[in-house]
């Protein structure tokens, strides 16, 4: 609630003297009144400090008319006027010894509360008194939507960082199980590193959003040189469907260790296999469904292994678990088969 | 997703018969409410969502959890205060104990 507020024949001599210093200082207080910096002078002979000069951009900060103002106590427009801590920090700076910058939440006519940085100068008299305040604010309110921000960024990054340092536990564990030779060890945790790593690499340039099928796919089949479209040793159709990060890094493991096996047992291990991926989206009674198959052939002929290796778990019960779906690892003689039949991923709304 | 491999492996290991998984907070509430459970391990966030539905339907049915985050220890929310945290990545031992203290 704003009155305008009768004035005391004090504050009217104090808004003489500014009226005179406005006229005997012209340039100096043409920049008070124009400069974007808002800024007041307030009577430090009455107590709670009356305004008796606010600038242009102080009213337009804070939405009031300067009848609204003048007049007004200095804290009028605190959004919490009780606030102990903030009335010390102002305090401080009239009183001269805040080494630091006060911080003050205000409220606008409106209602709308913003946060100040608030300096104050003392203006003395020739006796050396405190006779004024010149007090000048500044909107610290990109300042600390930015300080939010970061500190939301900073939190998703800590998680992210997490998560990724337990998928490397995971890495270690899993060769560690699967391995007695410190050599095979290396070799199981640093292909799976770099496929990792490659995937991050994927999702970054994407700023985190989402990644498209085929460029997962590529580069997953990327480290197992020379073997690209243009061999004719692999044949990729499909649109490039959009993943979410975490399926997207999902996905990327799986064909990775798809193509590890492909290279190790299958059709990447003779000069003559080839493989050909290849998926659709079919609409079913549970909504549209996204249906990829990868076929080899013409590799060594296949024969169903004896203990289901690190590689098909992460495919059959990783994946599926990770895309709601279903992942099938079939090892026929002629070439292993993987197929997935999970829901088709929204698309991002652009 | 390796990480719940891992998981799985581990409570395997130790002599878990059966482990299930889901990801996301609708799945994990009708699995709760369909099926009996000893104890679970439970992501603060599931898929994005957070998983105080999850929590609640555990409790009604008296299926002890320990909660499982990758945030900052002391960034937690006033709910999880009753149950014992797990900071990702975790110690095998420490899993195994915090389990194992479910059942005491």
């Amino acid at each position: 609630m704003t009155q305008i507020v009768s004035k005391s024949g004090d504050q009217k001599a104090a808004e003489a003297e500014v009226d005179s210093f406005q006229n005997d200082l012209g340039p100096f207080v043409v920049a008070a009144e124009t400069t974007r910096m808002a800024m007041v002078f307030a009577d430090a002979c009455e107590t709670d400090n009356p305004i008796i000069f606010a600038n242009d951009a102080f009213l337009e900060l804070t939405g009031y008319t300067r009848e609204e103002v003048l007049g007004q106590s200095f804290n009028f427009f605190m959004a919490h006027v009780a606030d102990e801590e903030a009335l010390a920090l102002i305090r401080g700076q009239f009183e001269g010894h805040s080494e630091t910058d006060a911080e003050i939440l205000y409220r606008r006519k409106d209602g709308t509360e913003f946060w100040a940085g608030l300096f104050v100068s003392p203006v003395r008299d020739d006796d050396g008194d405190i006779i004024q305040n010149f007090a000048s604010f500044v909107d610290l309110t990109a300042y600390k939507n930015e300080q939010a921000q970061s500190r939301l960024l900073i939190g998703e990054l800590n998680h992210r960082v997490k998560n990724t340092l337990a998928t490397v536990q995971s890495i270690i564990s899993q060769a560690t199980r699967t391995n007695a030779d410190p050599q095979a060890i290396k070799q199981a945790v640093d292909s799976r590193l770099f496929a990792l790593s490659r995937s991050h690499d994927l999702l970054s340039r994407e700023n985190w959003r989402s990644a498209g099928l085929l460029e997962v796919i590529h580069d997953a089949l990327d480290p197992f040189g020379g073997l690209d479209e243009r061999s004719g040793r692999i044949q990729i159709t499909g649109e490039n469907i959009r993943f979410a990060p975490k399926a997207a890094l999902a996905l990327g493991i799986a064909f990775n260790e798809l193509a590890t096996n492909a290279l190790k047992y299958g059709a990447f291990s003779n000069e003559y296999g080839s493989i050909r991926i290849e998926w659709t989206v079919e609409p079913s009674p549970t909504g549209r469904r996204l249906v990829l198959i990868w076929t080899e052939k013409d590799g060594p002929v296949v024969a169903p292994p004896s203990r289901k290796g690190f590689g098909s778990h992460v495919i059959e019960r990783g994946l599926a678990h990770e895309l709601d779906g279903s992942v099938q690892l079939d090892y026929l003689p002629e070439g292993v088969v993987c197929t997935m039949n999970i829901p088709a991923p929204v698309p991002d709304h652009e | 997703m390796l990480i719940v491999l891992m998981i799985e492996g581990i409570l395997e290991d130790h002599g878990c018969r059966s482990v299930t998984s889901v990801a996301t907070v609708n799945k994990a509430v009708s699995l709760v409410e369909s099926q009996s459970f000893d104890a679970a391990i439970l992501d603060m966030n599931l898929d994005g969502e957070d998983s105080s539905r999850v929590a609640v339907a555990l409790s009604d049915r008296g299926v002890p959890f320990v909660y499982s985050t990758g945030n900052d220890r002391r960034n937690m929310a006033e709910s999880a205060r009753d149950h014992a945290v797990l900071h990702k990545p975790y110690q095998e031992a420490d899993l195994i104990a915090a389990l194992t203290q479910l059942f005491s």
